[in-house]
């Protein structure tokens, strides 16, 4: 059997793997062992002596350290209060409109996204504030949760984010840029969600409750308690573009800062900094297992030579570059359905990217990177709350029992709309993604 | 076709050196073989893993062959680093046959005795590009400054300047944002760099360049010798002393072209004369007897390396 | 056992974590360092680097005892308990023994840069320093796969939970 016959066998049998409930690293991590395996006819010497350096070097990279420390960031804030300071202060501006404490936490959700690198993070996080004021206010189960599980996709859209870093590393660009880049799309996917709930509240009135409005000099003093919120941002995301220091830096800064706010807020005694670590720990283990599979399984495609056939096959077929664009954004949405981001990203990316690289678009390579990358960073988002596999859809309903799932995925639907209304957008005007860009 | 070897390294396909280089060799092999031989090309290690890899990917056989740059291990091929001495080499032809010679003669058995060299040579001379105007030693004070290997980073020491660690392609960032003032690469690098359009200041030294970096062109050695003796055949015409000398001279030439673009900007490219050039031979003096100390430390003659580089390099710079 | 094995994973967690917090306070300082004038921690990120390769490898042991590894069980989850038990019991298995391979190919790693005397870039400390820890935290990691892997083969043989889930 031919490399690149090997290359294409080995999707059936990793979707199958996966879909049996390997852990999704693991999975690629064997189809990347077999594949070396099958590849060097049948000889494990050049898998075992890869084996020995491609572990200790992925994880003592100094761009992927970024991952573990925006985690940490993202725990420290939660920590000192930050969360519910953000919700506190959204709240009072607009929780007296209809649909107003659903507003709030988007609001808050995309504030703390600011801070936070992760979505899954700032859905459990913002959860655990938000949830129990929507209930207290009547707003309904599904309605409360699907809300929630969408803004906390604001966490990767709004920089700084854990799968641009990725992307970044995958396809050689600027992390400063892209960050750049997601800042006007993560704005408008808030707006969107905040303009699905009035939509939402309207056609089911009952859905959401009301409560009195607050007077201005409270609503100030509010949002004034964000200040920790809008300084580490500023001087996170502010030092990286500006180029006072590197991205890692950055991240370092940014952890360095909240902990240092959740040490004065007098929030951090030894059990809640122990359990900030065992966060940070979860789930960077689990993000690392996936990039050291993805790594080896990545390797033995280019080995295939699957993707470089792939962009030859794409470019003589003459498609137009949109239709091929259209498509890979469609994948994405329906494999959205059942993977993980981090995965999809990891896996197709490689794949996809040359494919799209090659083509015309009217546009510099930065630019078509870059836009491409904010494309499926949302798509691969919308992923998350798309049912029936959707990570933060799974991680509110864990947070709130009493609400049935089918109910979650019925109002979610709304939110699914919104984003793909604003990937149509998107596409249709590049300049929106490229606006902040230099020239 | 009979025989598929891969060859893996770490910078695109466009740039000089798989262009211009490592191309050139690999369709001269396929054709000298007749079509038996098919070299793979994996740029931009797609193969997985860092730069410093690459050689124990020879070793293992992750790929065939690989092109690195030897300073990415240090400590492992320690006599190498005398044509990386300051002010050592005169121009890369000379310098990368002086290199395969020395291999040959020195390293081939010892250091590099678990791979099989195909190409030994080095690029066209280091310079500096900075923010400011560089004339002495006594300009680099304070300056943050990207050296390209172990004993640049030594010499920028000497002169106060602070020598930065950054991989090549960081760079253009770091210099347009101020997080490093200045770096040290030949020109040939430049322009994929954008280097003239970020620092409008070039300085180059009369005679003897200020540092180089040593590459090579390994390959595994039990895929070498398990080719049938033909095979071999065409692979040893291909490689050793002339192939090294192309290599380096090429790698050279493109320095030319690099150099005109960033005058034809209108930057500052200072050439500094032999007087100039001489105080900075002498601040760079400790580092060659802090190398021969380090050499008698691993039990090599590295007075007896440095003669003989120089000797060599002197005979074959026209 | 479970306690002493929870107690092992938590701990090297714990340790892993507070070189991270080091590490982030190391950057910041050098960062701010150079921003300040007065100059960076040298060689920082070579430090940075070794470390965080060591913290990645101490949370490993956790995640693997809490199994937080990203899974997708919407097909799976159709399927009766005591299958998926079977199915879950059978990935934990292979899992460790890929984790088992992993860690010793680690040594072998470790083994080759003592051999061959290579040093890092700028600190010129020896490689296999880095190796050695992470490998130390690779040891704790196969003892709790084993551990696990035992207890979700004992799960879906008995059919009662007796670890966590993620
Ligand atoms: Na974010
Ligand atoms: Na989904």
């Amino acid at each position: 059997m031919s490399n690149l016959e090997l290359g294409f066998l080995s999707f059936p049998i990793l979707l199958l793997m996966v879909f049996l409930r390997a852990p999704i690293g693991l999975a690629m991590l064997l189809c990347g062992f077999a594949g070396w395996y099958f590849a060097m006819g049948g000889n494990p010497n050049v898998l075992l002596n890869k084996l020995k350096s491609e572990t200790y070097t992925q994880f003592s990279s100094y761009s992927l350290s970024i991952i573990p420390m925006f985690l940490l960031m993202g725990q420290f804030a939660t920590l000192s209060g930050m969360s519910s300071a953000l919700f506190k202060a959204a709240e009072s501006f607009l929780g007296h409109r209809r649909g107003g404490v659903a507003m709030a936490s988007v609001g808050a959700c995309a504030g703390f996204g600011a801070i936070c690198g992760s979505s899954l993070a700032t859905a459990a996080t913002m959860s655990k504030v938000a949830l129990p004021e929507l209930r207290r206010y009547g707003y309904s189960g599904g309605f409360s949760t699907a809300t929630l599980a969408a803004g906390g996709t604001l966490g990767i859209l709004i920089p700084p984010s854990v799968i641009l870093v990725i992307y970044a590393i995958l396809t050689e660009q600027n992390i400063a840029k892209l960050f750049l880049a997601a800042f006007i799309p993560g704005i408008m996917a808030a707006l969107g969600y905040m303009l699905t709930i009035s939509i939402y509240v309207r056609l089911y009135p009952k859905s959401a409750g009301t409560r009195p409005a607050q007077p201005m000099s409270e609503r100030w003093a509010a949002l004034a308690g964000c200040w920790p919120v809008l300084l580490i941002f500023g001087l996170v995301v502010g030092g990286i573009y500006l180029g006072w220091f590197t991205p890692t830096e950055g991240s370092a800064i940014g952890a360095a800062g909240t902990g240092l706010v959740a040490l004065l807020s007098g929030s951090l005694n030894w059990a809640v900094f122990r359990d900030s670590l065992f966060g940070t720990a979860r789930t960077t283990a689990m993000i690392f297992f996936i990039v050291l599979g993805a790594s080896f399984y990545n390797s033995f495609l280019a080995l295939s030579g699957v993707p470089q056939f792939m962009a030859d096959w794409v470019l003589t077929q003459g498609f137009s570059p949109w239709l091929v664009l259209s498509v890979i954004l469609i994948f994405y949405l329906i494999f959205g359905c059942l993977m993980d981001s981090l995965s999809m990203i990891l896996l197709t990316v490689p794949i996809f990217f040359p494919v799209i690289s090659a083509m015309d678009f009217g546009m510099s390579p930065e630019h078509l990177a870059i836009w491409f990358g904010i494309l499926v960073l949302i798509v691969v988002e919308v992923g998350l709350i798309t049912p029936p596999v959707g990570m933060n859809l799974f991680i509110i309903n864990a947070m709130d029992r009493e609400t049935p799932m089918t109910e979650t995925y019925k109002a979610v639907l709304f939110f699914v709309g919104s984003d793909i209304v604003r990937v149509i957008i998107l596409v249709m005007f590049p300049a929106i993604t490229l606006f902040l860009l230099p020239a | 076709q009979d025989v598929t070897l891969r060859l893996h390294q770490f910078l695109p396909p466009q740039a000089n050196v798989p262009k211009l280089v490592l191309d050139v060799w690999a369709d001269n092999v396929e054709e000298d073989s007749g079509g038996r031989i098919k070299v793979e090309r994996y740029p931009s290690m797609q193969l997985g893993g860092k730069p410093p890899e690459l050689m124990d990917q020879a070793i293992d056989g992750v790929a065939d062959i690989v092109w690195t740059v030897v300073g990415y291990t240090p400590g492992r091929f320690p006599s190498t680093e005398v044509f990386e001495l300051p002010f050592m080499m005169t121009n890369a032809r000379a310098a990368s046959r002086a290199y395969w010679e020395m291999f040959e003669k020195h390293m081939k058995d010892t250091e590099f005795k678990d791979v099989h060299i195909l190409g030994t040579w080095v690029h066209g001379p280091g310079l500096i590009h900075a923010n400011k105007e560089i004339r002495t030693p006594a300009d680099m004070e304070g300056l943050k400054i990207r050296g390209g290997s172990r004993l640049a980073n030594a010499l920028l020491e000497k002169m106060g300047a602070t020598p930065v660690g950054m991989p090549v392609p960081a760079v253009p960032e770091g210099l347009s944002k101020g997080v490093i003032d200045g770096t040290t690469i030949p020109w040939e690098v430049t322009a994929a760099l954008k280097i003239p359009e970020l620092v409008d200041n070039h300085t180059e030294f009369s005679g003897n360049a200020l540092y180089v970096l040593t590459f090579v062109l390994a390959m595994n050695k039990d895929r070498y010798e398990s080719l049938p003796d033909d095979l071999k055949k065409v692979i040893d015409d291909n490689s050793g002393l002339e192939f090294s000398v192309f290599a380096g001279g090429t790698q050279a030439d493109s320095d030319g072209p690099a150099r005109e673009a960033a005058a034809a900007r209108g930057n500052n490219i200072v050439t500094l004369t032999e007087e100039e050039t001489a105080e900075w031979r002498a601040v760079s003096q400790p580092i060659y007897d802090e190398w021969v100390a380090e050499m008698n430390e691993r039990g090599i003659d590295g007075q007896a390396l440095i003669d003989e580089a120089r000797m060599l390099i002197d005979k074959y710079t026209e | 056992m479970h306690q002493a094995v929870h107690l092992l994973a938590r701990t090297t967690a714990i340790i892993g974590g507070l070189v991270l917090v080091g590490l982030v306070i190391l950057t910041t300082v050098s960062t701010a360092g150079r921003e300040i004038g007065i100059g960076e921690v040298n060689g920082s990120y070579e430090i940075l680097e070794a470390g965080v390769a060591f913290a990645i490898f101490s949370f490993f042991p956790i995640c693997q005892l809490h199994g937080a590894h990203a899974t997708v069980d919407i097909f799976t989850s159709q399927l009766p308990k005591r299958i998926n038990r079977a199915i879950i019991a059978f990935w934990e298995v292979v899992l460790t023994a890929a984790l088992i391979l992993i860690s010793w190919r680690l040594y072998e790693g470790m083994q080759r840069y003592i051999g061959n005397g290579e040093t890092t870039f700028f600190l010129q400390f020896p490689v296999w320093w880095g190796y050695a820890f992470s490998f130390a935290a690779c040891v704790v990691t196969c003892l709790v796969a084993v551990y696990c892997a035992v207890m979700r083969v004992r799960e879906c043989l008995s059919g009662r939970a007796l670890l966590p889930t993620a």
